[in-house]
Parts: C-alpha cells; sequence; structure tokens
C-alpha cells in the first residue's frame, strides 16, 4: 500500500497542489483569476462546449461498444482474439496519426467526399471535418476501446446459469436482457462511461484539429494561456475549474445510473 | 453482487491494457561537454540551418551542435524557473521575446564578440539587447490555386475579406496570432500602411467581426495553416508566406501573395543562465555571415537578417524571398513597440488581446 500511496502522491497530488497554488498565488495571493473566468461568458461557453462534446462522445462510444462488447462474450476464443485485436491494435496507434488519417478519408477532397460526387449523391463536398460531426467521429475512434474493455471485462464474468435460470422461468429474451444481463452489466457501464468521459474532458489533440470554429474546448484555452501567454495563474485556474465542473457532473450522472450504489458498496 | 472493486477491477484492467503501448519519450536534448543545444522551429527549417551553419561550425570549433524544437516560453520557463536549463540558443520572433523578456528569460547579446561588420549590415531594427535578428520572414495572403487561380486570387485584405467576390473558407491562426491578425483586420478596413499604430483595437475588433462567417478554422500552428490551403479545406490562409513558398517549390497547389503582408524577423536569442554563452555568442556570430545566410536562403525561402546577404543570391531566388527590395515595397514591418506596451492592468498589450481574442473567438 505505502509505494501505491508515495507513487500516488508524487505524481498525482504533489502537480496538483502546484495547480492550485498557482491560481491563487501567481503572481501575488488573490482570487483574481476566478474572478476573471466568472465574469467572462466565453469560458463558461467554451466550459458548455467541452462538457456537451464529452457526454455526446461518452452516449456514442456507450451505444456502439456495448453491442461489441456483449458479441466477444459469445465468441469462440480464437474469434475473440481477432476481435480485441481489432479493437487494440487501432488504439496502440499514435492519436495524430488516426487524426489526420481521418482528415485524409472526410475532407473536402477526401476519399468519402470523392466517392459522394462521384456517385452523384452530392454536388460539391459535404463538411464531416472542422465542425462537430468530425470531432465526433474522431474522438468516437479514438475512445470506443476504454468503453469495450471495461464492458467486456464484466459481462464475461456474468455466470450464464443466472440468464439460464431467467429463461428456464419463462422470461422472453428482451426481459432477460431487461432484468438480468444489463443490471449485472452496470459495473462495466460506469467504468467505461467514467474512462470515456473523463479522457474526453481533457481531449485536446482531436478537437484542435478535427473541430471548427465553433468547437473550442476548455483544453485548448489552457494550452493557449500555459504555452502562449505564459498566464499559469488563470491556465491553473481554468484546470481547477474543470476539475471541479467534472466531479460535480459524474457524481450526478453516477446517482442518476443509480452507480453511486454499485461504488459504495465494497 | 455488483461491487465496487469489480468496477475498479474493470478500469484498473483497461487501463493497464491501454497504457503499455504509446507512453514512450525521448530524453530532452541536453548540451554534453563540448556540445551546444541550438532550439528552432524544426521540420525542413533545421535541415537548411544544419546544412547553411551546424555542420561548417562544428568543423571550425569542434563544437557539436544539437537541435530541438519547439522554442515556446512555456518550455523556457519551466527549464529556467526548475534551474534544469538544458537549451542555450533559441531562434524566436518577438512576439515571443517580448514575453520572454518581461519573465526575465534571457541573457544579453554582448555584441563586442560578434564580427562588427556582419552586426553593421544586420537590419537595424533587429539589433536588440537580448537577441540579435537570424532570418526574416512574412505573413502574407496564401491561397490554393486550384480554387483560386494565381491572377484570380486576393491581392489585399480588403479582398481576403470579400466572401462574394473569392469563394471558400477562410483560416487564421487561433489565439496566439492575435497580431498580426488585428493590423491586417484594420488594413481590410482601409487603414493605410503607415497608420496602423497605435492599434485602433475597437475597429480591428469590428473588421474582424466581418471575415468571422467566412473563418471555417482557426489553425493552431502555421504547418497546419499550409496543409489547410494545400488539402482545399480552406481557400485563404492568413499564416507564414515563406512556408507557403516552400510548399509551393515542394509542388502544393498553393501561392502567396507578398502584398500588403506583415514583414517581421526572428532572432537569435541565449537562453538565461546557459552555461554555454561563450559558444553560444560564437555561433550565431558564425550564422550571421552574408554568404552563410545567402546559402540558408536559398535552401528555404526565409530573407536574410544580414542585409549583405541579398548580394550573393540570383534575382530569381531573391524574388521568392519576403525581404527582397521588390517584396518589402510591398509590404510593411511589424512593430512590436506598441504590443509590448504595459497597461494598467500590468498586461502587455499582446498579452490583454489575446486573451481578448480567445473570448472572442468563443463568442463574439
Amino acid at each position: 500500500m505505502l509505494p501505491a500511496v508515495l507513487l500516488f502522491t508524487a505524481v498525482y497530488l504533489y502537480p496538483l497542489s502546484r495547480l492550485v497554488a498557482w491560481s491563487f498565488f501567481t503572481p501575488a495571493p488573490s482570487l483574481r483569476h476566478y474572478r476573471a473566468l466568472l465574469a467572462e461568458p466565453a469560458y463558461l461557453t467554451a466550459f458548455a462546449n467541452t462538457v456537451t462534446l464529452s457526454v455526446s462522445v461518452t452516449v456514442t462510444t456507450l451505444v456502439l461498444g456495448y453491442p461489441v462488447a456483449y458479441l466477444m462474450t459469445t465468441l469462440s476464443p480464437r474469434a475473440r482474439a481477432v476481435v480485441l485485436a481489432c479493437v487494440l491494435v487501432p488504439f496502440w496507434t499514435s492519436i495524430l496519426v488516426r487524426t489526420f488519417a481521418w482528415m485524409v478519408l472526410l475532407g473536402r477532397n477526401g476519399l468519402l467526399n470523392g466517392a459522394l460526387v462521384a456517385l452523384g449523391l452530392v454536388t460539391s463536398p459535404v463538411a464531416l471535418i472542422h465542425n462537430a460531426i468530425g470531432v465526433q467521429i474522431g474522438m468516437v475512434h479514438v475512445l470506443l476501446p476504454l468503453m469495450i474493455l471495461p464492458l467486456y471485462s464484466v459481462m464475461v464474468r456474468i455466470d450464464a446459469a443466472w440468464l439460464r435460470a431467467a429463461r428456464s422461468l419463462g422470461a422472453p429474451p428482451p426481459q432477460v436482457f431487461l432484468h438480468v444481463f444489463l443490471p449485472l452489466s452496470l459495473p462495466g457501464i460506469g467504468a467505461g462511461c467514467a474512462l470515456v468521459f473523463l479522457s474526453s474532458i481533457g481531449f485536446f489533440v482531436t478537437p484542435a484539429l478535427l473541430g471548427g470554429p465553433k468547437q473550442i474546448t476548455i483544453a485548448m484555452l489552457i494550452d493557449l494561456m500555459i504555452n502562449d501567454l505564459l498566464n499559469w495563474g488563470l491556465g491553473a485556474a481554468l484546470a481547477l475549474m474543470l476539475l471541479v465542473v467534472v466531479t460535480v457532473l459524474f457524481v450526478l450522472f453516477q446517482r442518476a445510473l443509480g452507480l453511486d450504489r454499485v461504488w459504495g458498496a465494497a | 453482487m455488483v461491487r465496487r472493486r469489480e468496477v475498479l477491477k474493470a478500469i484498473g484492467m483497461t487501463t493497464a491494457a491501454v497504457t503499455l503501448g504509446p507512453f514512450v519519450h525521448a530524453r530532452p536534448a541536453r548540451a554534453d561537454k563540448g556540445e551546444l543545444v541550438v532550439v528552432t522551429w524544426g521540420g525542413s527549417l533545421v535541415k537548411a540551418q544544419r546544412k547553411a551553419y551546424f555542420e561548417g561550425f562544428e568543423k571550425e570549433t569542434g563544437i557539436r551542435i544539437k537541435d530541438d524544437t519547439p522554442p515556446t516560453p512555456a518550455k523556457l520557463k519551466t527549464m529556467v524557473d526548475s534551474g534544469n536549463i538544458t537549451w542555450d540558443v533559441i531562434e524566436t520572433d518577438l512576439a515571443a521575446i517580448l514575453t520572454m523578456r518581461k519573465d526575465s528569460l534571457l541573457e544579453p547579446i554582448d555584441y563586442g564578440k560578434l564580427d562588427k561588420r556582419a552586426v553593421d549590415s544586420v537590419y537595424p531594427a533587429t539589433r536588440l539587447p537580448d537577441a540579435v535578428g537570424s532570418k526574416i520572414y512574412s505573413f502574407n495572403i496564401v491561397y490554393n490555386t486550384k480554387a483560386l487561380p494565381a491572377g484570380k486570387h486576393p491581392r489585399t485584405w480588403a479582398e481576403m475579406w470579400d466572401g462574394k467576390k473569392f469563394a471558400g473558407g477562410r483560416t487564421m491562426n487561433f489565439g496566439g496570432g492575435v497580431t498580426p491578425q488585428l493590423e491586417i483586420a484594420l488594413l481590410a478596413d482601409g487603414v493605410p500602411k503607415d497608420k496602423l499604430y497605435p492599434v485602433d483595437v475597437a475597429r480591428a475588433y469590428a473588421s474582424m467581426a466581418k471575415l468571422k462567417p467566412l473563418v471555417n478554422k482557426w489553425y493552431g500552428s502555421h504547418a497546419e495553416a499550409i496543409q489547410l490551403v494545400t488539402s482545399g479545406e480552406s481557400a485563404i490562409a492568413c499564416t507564414v508566406g515563406p512556408r507557403g513558398m516552400a510548399a509551393k517549390r515542394e509542388g502544393a497547389p498553393i501561392d502567396v501573395e507578398f502584398n500588403e503582408g506583415k514583414l517581421a524577423a526572428d532572432h537569435w536569442c541565449i537562453v538565461k543562465g546557459s552555461p554555454n554563452r561563450e559558444a553560444g555568442h560564437a555561433f550565431i556570430n558564425y550564422a550571421l555571415d552574408p554568404k552563410r545566410q545567402a546559402a540558408m536562403s536559398r535552401d528555404v525561402p526565409y530573407g536574410p537578417s544580414n542585409k549583405a546577404a541579398i548580394e550573393f543570391l540570383k534575382p530569381a531566388e531573391a524574388r521568392e524571398l519576403p525581404s527582397s527590395p521588390e517584396n518589402e515595397k510591398l509590404q510593411w514591418w511589424w512593430q512590436a513597440a506598441w504590443w509590448g506596451e504595459i497597461g494598467p492592468d500590468g498586461k502587455t498589450n499582446r498579452e490583454r488581446e489575446t486573451e481578448k481574442f480567445a473570448r472572442w473567438m468563443v463568442t463574439g
């Protein structure tokens, strides 16, 4: 336990405390950075952009990932290994490379638009990147494994006897799913949504490259404050506000899904 | 039935599975004995600099040059604040120098250690207490020649603002490019080149608001801007002209209009507390030589900071440079003084306006 505590303190708590200190004490002790954040609607808009994007990415990955994870539990070990590789290999590819790949596929002169125009389905190229669709596609692709893996690891341990019991008691398949399988897979849903939501909140590369003028996120503003302006106080305040907003949203989200009981029941 | 540790286990397994691969970090460049770390903008630029400056300097002095990139103020500040200085010489523009100067991140330049003849022919405005000109760059109208064939392309910023006459998306710099974008907005609104300073901020934003509906992407780096125009995602960019010129040389459907462009210099600076200040000065001196600068400009189309270097270039070579006599006449010199002025809020104009510009992009 002690090594874990030391590691956690060194690589997480210490930097976080530095961040807190910057936000309150640069250049002098004051609440000026927080006042600046609350006084300017632009920062709140960027918060809203970030949260909306993260929620929609989380929901999309859940909808897409759940059936894949379920499928994996029904396959033979060999077929499962193939599906697992399909899920994991893209994940190990650099995010930058995958983001550029989407630009090649979805761009104005990209493969998809080329095909659409050649088939006569559209007369001029459709804007698929540098807008909400582009960021959504890019981020869902990057984060899907973070949803599928926890779902699978929970589903695979669901005892088939429960399902057989439900069926032998006369429940039709939808009922079996709704009343037995789905509740048993809740820890996977909770873990998957937590990982995807938390990762998307701080996502930088994909929104910066695939997003458009309306998808400016908090991470992009933090980058500007830290890297360009050396305004580390305001950058730190933005980061901490994000942390607070995420924590609050996360608690609400767990309550709504009834996951607080899941987490709390040690 | 459903237990906390199951959720945690699921998270743990996933995290372990997915984090094994991609987190291999390169060690930062650091000068060992007999080495000098020079930080510039990387890519094709540093290749040209290696050929024109680094190789000859290594041979002449026996000091090896390691290069690193990018020379951002944040990285430098982290180094100087922590006392863990791994850079010696950096090349950057005046906007960044203003920020670095405010945080005391640079050493003074000792002009006594530099060749007087070379220094005398360097653009006077680039001879600063903590920096000396390294090359000349420009911000120009960079356009896609398939969307806008040469001759039918915008020649002024007012034309770039004209979405009816010139179709296609525009791409402008995200936040950090507040200058020259505010000056350019003023030019688009009819302010003459010699009346740009002090910047009429309100008028500039009013003019930017007219361009905003045409902007389909705020680009994060100049490399991205060139890529956006090359691929046709945006028809016109306001970005670094020499990068557009370099892409054109490589066959990209791209061209540069120098008219009404911003001219400015990049500078060599020595990092505060660098243990290799002597070697740093020797390197800067080596790179001020006009013949070597001409060789560098032949390779990548940036202008030499030493005016004498133009004599070593053929007219056809000089024509592609932002600081050739013909192109210089079309453009205006960027003035950092106004941007460096500190207001009652303790912020420089650049800092205040960059923050405002970021907010304006999000909401305005």
